[in-house]
């Protein structure tokens, strides 16, 4: 029977530099991607094997995964309407309680319209997907997210990369281009390798003179940024001028899911035809509620947020004073750049033997390929934790010297 | 080659130069990701300098395709007199 097979072509054998190059990281110790953690026990602490360490890269800003608020929607939620949907959200998968989550964002945002999807990752898949079609143009950050990127590969506009951060290099290529034809700009709010800041009026203001459209992905940026936090829309007083605010829930709202809110009733009629949107189960009653948990509190209790800013000015001031330098001034998101990839995993692993566990990140990940370690803070870090990373960092640059 | 092209090909075997990680002479058949390890990232942020240089608008959709040296020659061509 061996003998009429015919010969397979092998579609392993392009990974074959990447394997040489993991391999590689990996025989510096524990492997850094993919890592196993046997056992949550608070937002900032988990169980490695038989180790305890303190978590500095979970993007849990405001630390609401184990509050009595999340976690009892969660159980709640599952008790009254199951464990799935079990459908798109055209057919039967939406339930009251996903609508009632559309409404409790239109109402944090004071926006005409509101759509929730199953990911962050595909809020703006869908989003951008569903808005710019054939003869449009797509306007993208050169340092946007895979799934900008990934929603650009998914409509029939084409895409023109401005860079990053650059409202004057955004202005030169929307006027390059002769204005036939819809334009949708696509920023970020807070960049989450580097943790850098969009300066998101002044690109509303070029977008409008150029009769573009502005998308701005306030997912690492909203509920650290503005009033409750609202985001860096509301923190620059341009909320009601952007056209469409995309975010994700499995940040600072403590479980998984994305949103588009936008001051266009017209953004609904999307839901008919948004692929991602359509062509997927919707969340489930746990995210859905816990979601909605997360939301109330943020809208009623800003102190979480308070806190988050205190650590992250104590973390910042503490890898500074350390020697490090931090690739943009203090806030949620805390990146310091290694010289190179291998250094980068050696440190990570020598945080880790210490008891810390950050990010790593690198190219093709990272923008101008470079090498990170990337840490996050939450509200629900101590102060005592804090220092405790701080120290950390300090026995490196010892081991170093 | 028309002189246009010799001169676009010019600008750019400079530019891939300065991008490339293995020091060989450019070449019109030469591929950019393969032969200059050149990956995609720094093929989007070279095509944003031949961009500004040519004062064109270069589709990173038409970018993707592009395989050789000549192949993006013949973009930047077509690009410029559109």
């Amino acid at each position: 029977m061996l003998d009429n097979k015919k010969k397979m072509g092998d579609f392993f054998t392009r990974f074959d530099k990447l394997s040489e190059r993991v391999e590689g990281m990996y025989a510096l110790g524990r492997r850094p991607f993919g890592m196993t953690f046997d056992q949550m026990l608070s937002p900032t602490r988990a169980r490695v094997g038989n180790t305890e360490v303190i978590l500095a890269g979970t993007n849990n800003y405001l630390g609401l995964t184990f509050s009595d608020e999340c976690r009892e929607a969660a159980k709640a939620a599952i008790d009254a309407h199951g464990t799935a949907t079990t459908g798109s959200r055209l057919a039967n998968g939406t339930y009251a309680e996903h609508v009632a989550l559309e409404d409790d964002l239109r109402h944090f945002f004071g926006t005409a319209a509101a759509i929730v999807f199953t990911t962050g990752y595909q809020a703006n898949l869908a989003a951008i997907s569903a808005l710019v079609g054939r003869g449009d143009h797509l306007f993208i950050d050169a340092d946007s997210h895979a799934c900008i990127y990934d929603a650009s590969r998914l409509c029939d506009a084409e895409t023109i990369r401005f860079r990053h951060n650059s409202p004057e290099d955004l202005a030169r290529r929307l006027a390059r281009l002769p204005e036939d034809g819809a334009r949708l700009v696509v920023i970020e709010g807070l960049y989450s390798m580097l943790g850098d800041v969009a300066p998101v009026a002044e690109f509303v203001e070029v977008a409008h003179a150029h009769g573009a459209m502005i998308l701005v992905d306030e997912a690492h940026s909203i509920g650290c940024y503005g009033d409750h936090g609202r985001g860096l829309c509301q923190a620059e007083g341009v909320t009601d001028e952007v056209d469409f605010i995309t975010g994700t829930f499995s940040k600072s709202f403590a479980s998984i899911g994305g949103f588009c809110v936008s001051r266009h009733a017209g953004l609904e009629m999307t839901r008919l035809v948004s692929r991602p949107y359509l062509f997927t189960a919707s969340g489930s009653p746990a995210n859905v509620a816990t979601a909605r948990a997360a939301l109330a509190v943020m809208a009623a209790d800003d102190s979480r947020r308070t806190a988050l800013w205190d650590r992250a000015r104590q973390l910042h001031a503490g890898l500074t004073a350390a020697g490090y330098v931090p690739a943009s001034p203090p806030g949620p998101i805390i990146a310091v750049e290694r010289p190179d990839e291998l250094t980068a995993v050696r440190e990570w692993n020598a945080l880790l033997n210490a008891g810390i566990y950050v990010n790593i990140a690198v190219p093709p990940a990272t923008p101008q390929a470079k090498s990170l370690l990337r840490l996050s803070v939450s509200a629900a870090h101590g102060v005592d934790e804090i220092n405790r990373i701080i120290a950390a960092f300090k026995g490196l640059s010892r081991a170093a010297a | 080659m028309n002189p246009d092209r010799t001169a676009i090909f010019d600008r750019v075997a400079a530019i891939l130069k300065a991008h490339a990680k293995e020091d060989i002479p450019i070449t019109a058949d030469l591929r950019i990701a393969a032969d200059l390890a050149i990956d995609s990232v720094e093929m989007f942020d070279l095509v944003m300098e031949i961009e500004d240089l040519y004062d064109i608008s270069f589709p990173i959709e038409e970018a993707s395709a592009i395989d050789t040296v000549g192949s993006l020659v013949d973009a930047i061509s077509r690009l410029s007199n559109a």
